[in-house]
């Protein structure tokens, strides 16, 4: 056998997999794409009901996913670098939104935000309110996409040495300027790996929004209604808008999130 | 310079107990101990980055048991150098400069002095990853030693690189330490390093110092097996003191009495003869029976041949087994060329030869 050879059977085994899965992945979004009419997909760019509320999704995802790092890199830092009683509670309360149904998420969120409870009266008195508002809609996309941004910012910073923190605190730097200095900067690209997942997995977000918050529409909860209302004609063009939107932005933060080769 | 007073502390399972030790103005002190025995933890306790159940660290006379690490002007260089990976050469270097808000220019012309005290001008530019071990370790003492600290702290800073690197850095890191004159506080598991660097050596076991003095001190006096051990020592023959001071060794019978100025507290006791390898003597010379602690013959079972040596293994027929080192002069000047279980006179040299209680 020719040395080249060695291995090649395996390799085609994976690659037959791989391709499998992306066909799988990749087909039924093509037929949604390549099945839609381009006249129709132009005249729903020209509705400014579809736009605003692409719009909005993306608006309040991004507004969840800001609060969401500020929140959550302290936790994620913690949950890497010390042992605390109750730990392991923590990190299974922060993976538990993965795992509920998200209309349960939704009622849940209700029930401590809504307009009845004590949180969602107190906060009304103030101004705020989190139902059928935008900053209820990223609420609930926050709640249900946390565990993405945590959970990869906490790999971030466990995969960064401790004992360069340590360096950096013996060359002067306090426990603030060696987090800022050493630890945040190696552990950026998880970080924002997981800020796009968080991001991402916000804008899809369906269930926990339409309970706290069906107006104003985000647009999964559009192309749900108008395939309710009026069938699967008036939804499509909606969805093939959202993905392709999607899918140009993702592209290029991947792209961005991706490490360098060094000269 | 630098003063431990029982320092204790918890990590863990593990126990730092009761360490107190001195550092010297521009002492180079090493200390030594296997892997595990807390070395890493009490450099990193002196450090500032653990800190103290109880004891108190003095640095300069002033009390900073419990003063942040960041505040404590010393240098750390790991054994894996811990540079920065998202920053230059350079930037690493400069790193506690530009802590200090010193300005641009005066950061760039100190970190270049430095590069050329430590010949790294070329790498300035360069990412930590692309450089060799050591250039790594080049940059790890430049970024330390910068900053003008009071003392440096080394973490086995030698053991990670290939024997020609480490031979080098070890004649620089003399040259650093007596040009510059800083303490030095490094910390090893390697005997050859340790002798060639030391001032003071210091060996601990199990989170504590047992023993500490000038390398030549402890070698001719390890205060017990464990040191020897850990300083090479590869003979030790079971032995007891009579009551009259007499010496039996156990497996090579009798020796000649007295051998040892033994108190009479110390009659009667079992005893370990720790025997380095240079001790060990073949063909003996009968004329001069004094020189030696006892005579006796001995098969040879082993020989290993060692770039510049050889190792003999011998046995004696009492069950004894002893080592000895011969360089190829040593060799080419025995009678007879050494062959496997040929039996040869052996004497046990007095000078080498110290004693320990049995464990």
């Amino acid at each position: 056998m020719r040395p080249y050879l060695v291995g090649r059977p395996f390799k085609a085994v994976f690659f037959a997999a791989s391709a499998l899965l992306v066909i799988l992945i990749a087909v039924p979004l093509l037929r949604m794409i390549t099945s839609t009419d381009p006249g129709a997909l132009v005249s729903t760019m020209a509705e400014r009901e579809v736009m605003s509320s692409i719009f909005l999704t993306l608006r309040s995802a991004f507004w969840a996913t800001i609060a969401c790092l500020v929140l959550g890199i302290p936790l994620a830092y913690l949950l890497a670098r010390t042992d605390f009683p109750g730990k392991s509670l923590v990190q299974g309360l922060v993976d538990l939104p993965v795992m509920i149904p998200h209309t349960a998420a939704g009622i849940a969120l209700l029930m401590v935000f809504g307009r009845a409870s004590f949180v969602g009266k107190t906060l009304g008195a103030m101004g705020l309110s989190f139902v059928g508002t935008e900053a209820g809609i990223s609420l609930a996309m926050a709640y249900v996409s946390i565990p993405f941004l945590v959970n990869a910012a906490r790999d971030g910073f466990l995969g960064v040495d401790p004992k360069l923190e340590r360096v950096a605190r013996t060359l002067g730097a306090s426990p603030r300027q060696a987090f800022f200095r050493v630890s945040l900067p190696l552990a950026w690209r998880p970080i924002l790996s997981g800020a796009i997942m968080m991001w991402a997995r916000g804008i899809s977000e369906f269930g926990a929004v339409i309970i706290l918050a069906y107006h104003p529409m985000t647009a999964p909860i559009l192309i749900w209604e108008r395939f309710q209302a009026y069938g699967l004609k008036y939804a499509k063009p909606v969805a093939v808008l959202l993905i392709l939107i999607c899918l140009v932005i993702f592209a290029l933060l991947r792209w961005l999130a991706e490490p360098r080769k060094e000269a | 310079m630098l003063r431990l007073e029982r320092v204790r502390l918890q990590l863990g399972n593990f126990t730092l107990s009761h360490v107190s030790l001195k550092v010297g103005q521009g002492e180079y002190l090493v200390l030594v101990g296997p892997t595990g025995t807390g070395k890493t933890v009490l450099l990193e306790t002196i450090a500032g980055l653990h800190h103290p159940c109880s004891g108190q660290i003095f640095l300069k006379g002033m009390d900073v048991t419990h003063m942040p690490a960041e505040k404590r002007h010393l240098g750390v260089v790991y054994q894996d150098y811990a540079l920065f990976p998202h920053l230059t050469v350079f930037d690493n270097i400069a790193f506690g400069l530009k802590l200090k808000k010193k300005g641009t220019r005066e950061i760039s012309r100190t970190v270049s002095k430095m590069a050329q005290f430590l010949d790294i001008r070329t790498i300035l530019k360069r990412r930590p990853r692309l450089l060799s071990g050591g250039e790594r370790q080049r940059v790890a003492l430049a970024r330390a030693l910068v900053l003008d600290p009071h003392m440096l702290l080394l973490d086995e800073p030698l053991s990670a690189l290939d024997r020609l690197t480490r031979d080098r850095l070890r004649g620089e890191l003399k040259r650093i330490h007596s040009e510059l004159g800083v303490s030095i506080l490094h910390i090893t598991h390697d005997l050859s390093e340790a002798f060639f660097l030391a001032d003071r050596l210091i060996v601990m076991k199990n989170g504590a110092i047992i023993q500490e003095g000038n390398p030549e001190a402890i070698l001719k006096r390890p205060k017990d097996r464990f040191v020897a051990e850990l300083l090479g020592i590869e003979n030790f023959i079971p032995a007891r003191l009579g009551a009259g001071g007499q010496l039996f060794l156990k497996g090579l019978g009798p020796g000649d009495p007295p051998v040892f100025s033994a108190s009479p507290t110390e009659t009667e006791k079992a005893i370990c003869l720790i025997v380095p390898n240079w001790a060990i003597q073949l063909f003996p010379d009968k004329n001069n029976s004094d020189a030696y602690l006892a005579m006796f013959p001995m098969t040879i079972t082993g020989l290993e041949r060692a770039q510049g040596h050889m190792k003999i293994h011998l046995k004696h027929t009492g069950g004894e087994r002893l080592r000895t080192t011969l360089s190829w002069r040593e060799m080419n000047e025995l009678p007879t060329n050494p062959a496997l279980g040929q039996e040869i006179p052996v004497g046990l040299n007095r000078k080498g030869i110290h004693w320990v209680p049995a464990d």
